[in-house]
């Protein structure tokens, strides 16, 4: 069909409105808002589906996503690049090589008896896991995307994406993609039920206990980090407690640790006297002080207006995250009906929440392969690279505070990467890409250097290795206990000879067909069903005609039946720059 | 080593150079180096016509600096019994006096402050602080703590320096996100980290349509005229940005570290129409609650060493009189060290102003290391406002009460 459907925002008198949308206002394009905002978009099939179910249904079958089949998607496959004497993994490389020095070996290498470095084995041990935990967290990435694009459940991915920037915490520091895989699926069990629940669970989750550095947090020496964002950035809100409270918090958490990837708790380690919690006094615990953070109305206020803002819009009165919190405290924190409440409401609908949310990078890449219907996420380009490009790196957040989302997605860099990211998933750069995982980066110059015959002193002089005199290489040789630079580049090679590849392989799609499928037979019509297959706010008469005369010079006919065999490429670049209008970055 | 500046000695100053104008000897030496878009060329045209040339650099160390382990208060014995295991030991201090050295890291901005251009400031902080990473710097970056304002300190002084918002790309902040510092009511900063990416891949025949995207469009509302005023503002500088970028990646010395502030310098070198620079720190090691030493003594060092670099750069191109650098963290750490070998979140930080039009120096009233106050911590001496207002005021020029909302006395690091 090559109807454009009609642009429906709601009237302004709808803002802040909780009160369900008549049914009669239900339409295709209000179908196409409430998927484009509750999950990735998607399909003009698939919003005509939602759009058949009605808006009780539409909204029921998203929520309660348990009942619908869910076949595509995959467990995470493991390269295999941990093993058990990785466990109590240094904190940093002095740390490795002094105890190596002490006891003879560390992470399940020996020091070398006699001969030049004594210690690299050691380094290169310890630099072999950074390298090897960042990769397999790249494929991590790589395999929840793919999980988002492929689910019948976008209402799961896109929640769990919400709790992964709200609950932040990243492999950077954390250093073990396990910890973050477990955390994942955390997020994804946890990712529309009881929100005090799953705070709890994240406090007791290994990734985050180590992350706010809860192993240093023991009786008679309270580390405040965890109890301070508990508060701060994951229930509350600065303001909402003083620094009292930061510091009774943090003696109740006392004790806490975990064993690999088991939660436990020290009760030698944990302070079990009595402490003044928000106006309360008893022998709290770390779930005790959560119960009670629980209670303060704030809370529900400050979640429901998180989970508001990401999926709505930017901006919501007082009013409105009052009356939001009321209906999660009244659902004591469930999210289910919070989540209804709003995917029904006139104020979902109403002028300001259409084109009221700048899509995060994440959110744009899914959406976009949704759009163009593609099956799996492609090798080409990176998924990684390119939402770095855009701002956003899945499983390293900036920082606990996560990603600020909202105006902070768009600069003129992250705009200009955002198109860019487009073109290279419409017209990919088969021959030209490289594969990040198998390149050392800067420190591919030292494989090199290795290969050319050079030692390793020679090989990791700063500048060119040929002009180190006989004097600076013997006395290198003799003093390095190890060779860090050396490391960085072996522990690459090492973690990369047991990487599972990801595929390179371009996004499967064919807009020729679909667009001769709409029942387009001129170009004019081809840009108008692009168009509103891509955008969410209309793109303005200038641009679209731009388009249309882009495409007619492109194939040197307004007539597609006279172009269907060659028009492809001239549709993928239609599509690029339709991509990187400002309408598309907004849904 | 210091590199000669070869403006010098044809004995005309890059300041003349850029007062000569389009037409003059300016251009002709860039031109040597490659082609300059017009762009380019229109924008020195602004920066010479526009602006006296004065230049601010905030390089932001995000993550709460340890200031007690960057300028140590070595002849204090009680600094010692604070920090009986992390504290620096006076054979690893920089000596400044009998009293105060630098972190041994800090070699490269103590040469600086020998050579007269560094001012330390003490204890600067505010009243109420907020031991919050993310409170305490969204009270430095509005300068309104415990309180708050739309737009940022060097927002609102682009906006004194230009109240009409006519001069384009004011503010620059090299970071992924913009700043809160730098909103701004009038002027659109220019905000990117990585100059090779800043660049719309294009083919040829999309080029013209691409350059229309976003023209004659009204705004639906609030998100997406945000979005409109940014691709106005990537359009019209990413390339020059790139041209900057790419002449100065080509003679870079590659034994400068210099973090984010090599993009500074591309642009400074550039001749960019720009004021107002703002570097935050990525990747930031500052915030040191476990074993502190290793991380901490790395990050000064990468920290100073990219200072004393930036500057040997701004001499070379002949703008070190034209630049002023301000370093600052949201607070400073509390006096005792923690059990686990580190600090915790604290109060009053040791600030750093950096150039030739700086008078070196220790300024501010060192905090007392005995009357300590919020549990532990140092009592503030210097309003972090008095430092803005000094940098407003006496180095930029522009009313220091306006922007700040009330007047702050102004401290004297600036030369008159």
């Amino acid at each position: 069909m090559s109807v454009h459907p009609q642009w429906s925002p709601g009237p302004a008198a709808w803002q802040d409105d909780l009160s369900p949308l008549p049914q009669p206002e239900w339409n295709y394009d209000r179908a196409a808002h409430l998927l484009a905002h509750a999950g990735f978009g998607g399909t003009p099939d698939e919003i005509q589906a939602l759009t058949e179910l009605g808006l009780d249904r539409a909204v029921e079958q998203l929520v309660h996503y348990e009942r619908v089949a869910n076949p595509k998607l995959q467990p995470f496959v493991e390269s295999g690049l941990w093993d058990p004497s990785l466990g109590a993994f240094p904190d940093s490389r002095p740390e490795a090589t002094d105890r190596a020095e002490q006891s003879g070996a560390s992470m399940g290498v020996t020091t070398k008896p006699s001969g030049n470095r004594p210690v690299q084995p050691v380094s290169d041990r310890f630099f072999y896991w950074l390298r090897a935990t960042m990769l397999e967290t790249r494929r991590l990435g790589y395999w929840w995307a793919n999980r988002m694009l492929q689910t019948t459940h976008p209402v799961e991915q896109k929640m769990a994406l919400l709790w992964h920037g709200h609950f932040a915490t990243h492999e950077n520091k954390v250093r073990d993609y396990r910890k973050m895989h477990q955390q994942i699926e955390l997020f994804e069990r946890g990712a529309t039920g009881n929100v005090r629940e799953l705070t709890i669970a994240v406090a007791r989750n290994p990734a985050m206990l180590y992350f706010l550095d809860a192993q240093y947090n023991v009786k008679g020496a309270p580390n405040e980090n965890f109890a301070r964002e508990v508060m701060e950035l994951f229930t509350m809100g600065v303001g909402n407690y003083t620094e009292r409270d930061v510091r009774e918090c943090a003696r109740a958490f006392t004790g806490w640790y975990f064993d690999d990837l088991t939660f436990k708790v020290d009760p030698a380690k944990h302070d079990a006297d009595a402490k003044t919690f928000l106006g309360r006094t008893g022998n709290f615990d770390g779930v005790d002080v959560l119960e009670i953070i629980f209670e303060q109305p704030i809370t529900a206020e400050f979640l429901a207006a998180k989970v508001y803002r990401f999926l709505v819009r930017d901006e919501l009165s007082a009013a409105l995250q009052q009356k939001l919190g009321t209906v999660l405290r009244d659902a004591d924190y469930e999210l289910k009906p919070l989540l209804t409440a709003v995917f029904k409401s006139k104020d979902f609908y109403s002028q300001a929440s259409y084109g009221g949310h700048i899509k995060g990078p994440v959110e744009h890449m899914v959406a976009m392969l949704k759009q163009l219907g593609a099956p799996t996420v492609p090798g080409v380009p990176d998924f990684n690279q390119s939402t770095i490009a855009m701002g956003q790196h899945l499983l390293n957040p900036p920082s606990v505070a996560g990603w600020a989302g909202g105006k902070t997605w768009i600069t003129p860099g992250l705009l200009i990467a955002r198109g860019n990211v487009a073109r290279d998933v419409l017209i990919p750069d088969m021959t030209g890409f490289r594969d990040w995982n198998f390149s050392a980066g800067t420190d591919d110059v030292l494989g090199q250097r290795l290969r050319d015959g050079y030692d390793i002193g020679a090989a990791t002089a700063v500048n060119d290795p040929a002009n180190m005199t006989a004097f600076d290489r013997v006395a290198l040789e003799r003093d390095e206990k190890f060779n860090t630079r050396i490391s960085g580049y072996i522990g690459w090679e090492q973690a990369a000879r047991n990487l599972i590849p990801t595929p390179r392989d371009a996004a499967r799609f064919d807009l020729t067909e679909m667009v001769l499928a709409s029942g387009a037979t001129t170009t004019a019509e081809a840009v108008d069903y692009l168009a509103a297959r891509t955008l969410r706010v209309p793109a303005a008469k200038p641009t679209r005609d731009a388009l249309v005369e882009f495409l007619t010079t492109e194939l040197g006919t307004d007539s597609l039946d006279r172009a269907q065999t060659y028009m492809e490429d001239a549709l993928r670049m239609t599509t690029h720059l339709l991509m990187s209008t400002p309408e598309y970055q907004i849904v | 080593m210091p590199t000669k500046n070869p403006c010098n000695e044809c004995g005309v100053s890059r300041r003349d150079l850029l007062r000569l104008g389009a037409g003059g000897l300016g251009l002709g030496l860039a031109g040597g180096l490659g082609p300059v878009p017009s762009v380019l060329a229109q924008a020195s045209r602004r920066a010479a016509a526009d602006s006296s040339g004065k230049i601010l650099v905030v390089f932001e160390w995000f993550g709460g600096n340890d200031g007690l382990n960057t300028i140590v208060p070595y002849g204090d014995p009680s600094y010692y019994r604070h920090r009986p295991t992390i504290g620096i030991k006076e054979a690893d201090v920089l000596k400044i006096d009998m009293q105060f050295g630098w972190h041994k890291s800090m070699s490269g901005t103590k040469n600086l402050y020998d050579e007269g251009k560094v001012a330390i400031v003490h204890g600067v902080g505010y009243d109420q602080p907020s031991f919050s990473h993310f409170t305490s710097m969204s009270f430095w970056h509005t300068a309104a703590p415990n309180s708050g304002n739309e737009y940022g300190w060097v927002g609102r002084t682009a906006t004194s320096l230009d109240p009409t918002g006519a001069r384009e790309n004011l503010i620059v902040n090299i970071s992924d996100s913009q700043t809160l510092a730098v909103r701004a009511e009038k002027h659109v900063p220019l905000v990117f980290s990585d100059p090779t990416k800043f660049q719309r891949g294009v083919f040829a025949q999309e080029k013209a349509v691409l350059d229309t995207l976003g023209a004659e469009v009204s705004p639906v509302g609030d998100a997406h005229r945000y979005v409109l005023e940014v691709t106005r503002s990537a359009a019209q500088a990413s390339e020059v940005v790139r041209a900057a970028w790419s002449r100065y990646a080509e003679k870079a010395n590659p034994d400068l570290r210099l973090l984010d502030l090599n993009k500074v310098v591309a642009l400074i070198e550039a001749d960019f129409p720009t004021t107002l620079y703002y570097v935050p720190l990525r990747g930031s090691l500052f915030d040191t609650h476990v074993n502190q030493a290793a991380p901490h003594d790395r990050q000064l060092q990468y920290c100073s060493d990219a200072i004393e670099g930036f500057f040997q750069e701004m001499q070379r191109i002949g703008r070190a009189d034209d630049v002023v650098m301000y370093v600052h963290s949201e607070f400073g750490r509390r006096v005792p060290e923690n059990t686990s070998l580190g600090t915790d979140h604290g109060t009053a930080q040791v600030n750093f102003v950096i150039g030739n039009a700086v008078k070196g120096g220790m300024y501010g009233t060192p905090p007392s290391l005995t009357e300590l106050v919020l549990g532990d911590n140092l009592a503030s001496t210097t309003d972090f406002r008095r430092v803005y207002a000094t940098l407003i005021e006496d180095w930029l020029g522009t009313d220091a009460a306006a922007v700040l909302g009330q007047p702050f006395e102004t401290l004297s690091f600036i030369e008159a």
